[in-house]
């Protein structure tokens, strides 16, 4: 069922990403749920790295909290912004591990949709699987 | 972006199940359980809202359940420009640890001019133990904004946040020196550690 519903919402997202000539984000980046505004146009930039995230979704009464696993799936292509305030909206979770902060939508908390890691403070990544796009 | 004016620091406390995630910070519509994010807890987010035509970022800080545990450190406060805070209009005991808060507040808070907004909760329980005027003479006597609401009347939130900064942006000496300062840390909760410009005095009401 969790990995139907995910599965569900990456089949949605417009993975038809436009750049620009300088490699940002043509489109302006928006919740895939609730459609909140992310980033703006030209505020993004690709980049290729390979970050595990979990499932935007989760089994009930799963037992994996208790064997510490997470279920969830490798993912290879980011929008990176170099600064937290570079976003229009955006959560970001408590530290998970040791370092590890999760970003979500700001409004409907929908997640995650990216990835911070506390000793890296220029960087911050946003799935372009887990996110839709807006002119 | 250029065009932002300000980066403000807002916290939101009060004790613990008043409602103060559930009520300022999520307004999901339910179609979609924001499990995960749920299990991790939130930390803080980022918004972007629109002041008279000026664009303004704010960092919205909960306290994530620490104060469960009267563990809010000094860092936590430090930098913050305003402060929501959060009773159970239907339960006294909530009501009557403001005032630890607020000393809480006087101790930590490193800008002595911080804009307060009081609001008081869960108005659509049957049981009422602190009523409108108790809160609004509260609010007035410590120089808070002031409103009521509930999970239904979520507009009223907005609002009286809206009205929050609009205070603080009224507020020169609370904002204008950091203008160019994004070096709130994440994790370490550690930003805008350098003293603020103090104009002293409270603001409104």
């Amino acid at each position: 069922m969790a990995t139907n519903d995910n599965q569900e919402v990456q089949s949605a997202s417009d993975s038809n990403h436009q750049l620009t000539a300088d490699g940002k984000n043509a489109q302006m980046i928006i919740c895939p749920n609730c459609r909140c505004k992310i980033l703006l146009k030209k505020t993004a930039e690709l980049v290729n790295t390979d970050i595990f995230l979990p499932y935007m979704r989760v089994k009930k009464n799963t037992s994996n909290q208790e064997s510490g696993q997470v279920d969830g799936e490798q993912l290879s292509q980011f929008w990176k912004v170099d600064n937290m305030f570079t976003f229009e909206n955006v959560g970001f979770t408590k530290t998970v591990g040791s370092s590890i902060k999760y970003l979500i939508c700001a409004d409907c908390e929908i997640g995650p949709i990216g990835w911070h890691d506390i000793n890296d403070k220029t960087t911050f990544l946003i799935a372009t699987q887990r996110i839709h796009y807006s002119d | 972006m250029d065009d932002v004016i300000a980066t403000l620091k807002i916290l939101i406390i009060g004790e613990a199940g008043v409602g103060k995630s559930s009520l300022l910070l999520r307004f999901t519509d339910d179609q979609f359980d924001p499990e995960q994010s749920a299990t991790i807890g939130v930390d803080f987010k980022i918004k972007t809202v629109n002041v008279e035509g000026n664009r303004v970022k704010l960092a919205i800080w909960d306290t994530a359940g620490q104060e469960r545990f009267r563990t809010l450190t000094p860092s936590y406060y430090r930098g913050a420009q305003g402060v929501i805070l959060v009773y159970d209009t239907s339960k006294r005991t909530s009501f009557d640890k403001l005032e630890n808060w607020l000393t809480e507040l006087r101790t930590y808070c490193t800008k002595r001019d911080v804009i307060k907004m009081l609001v008081g909760n869960k108005i659509d329980k049957d049981q009422r133990e602190v009523d409108t005027l108790t809160g609004t003479n509260f609010a007035r006597r410590y120089q808070m904004l002031f409103t009521e609401c509930s999970a239904k009347t979520c507009d009223h939130v907005q609002d009286a946040f809206d009205e929050l900064v609009h205070k603080i942006i009224q507020t020169p000496g609370l904002w204008d020196t950091e203008k160019s300062n994004s070096g709130l840390k994440i994790g370490e909760r550690d930003g805008e550690a350098k003293a603020s410009s103090c104009y002293g005095g409270c603001s409104l009401i």
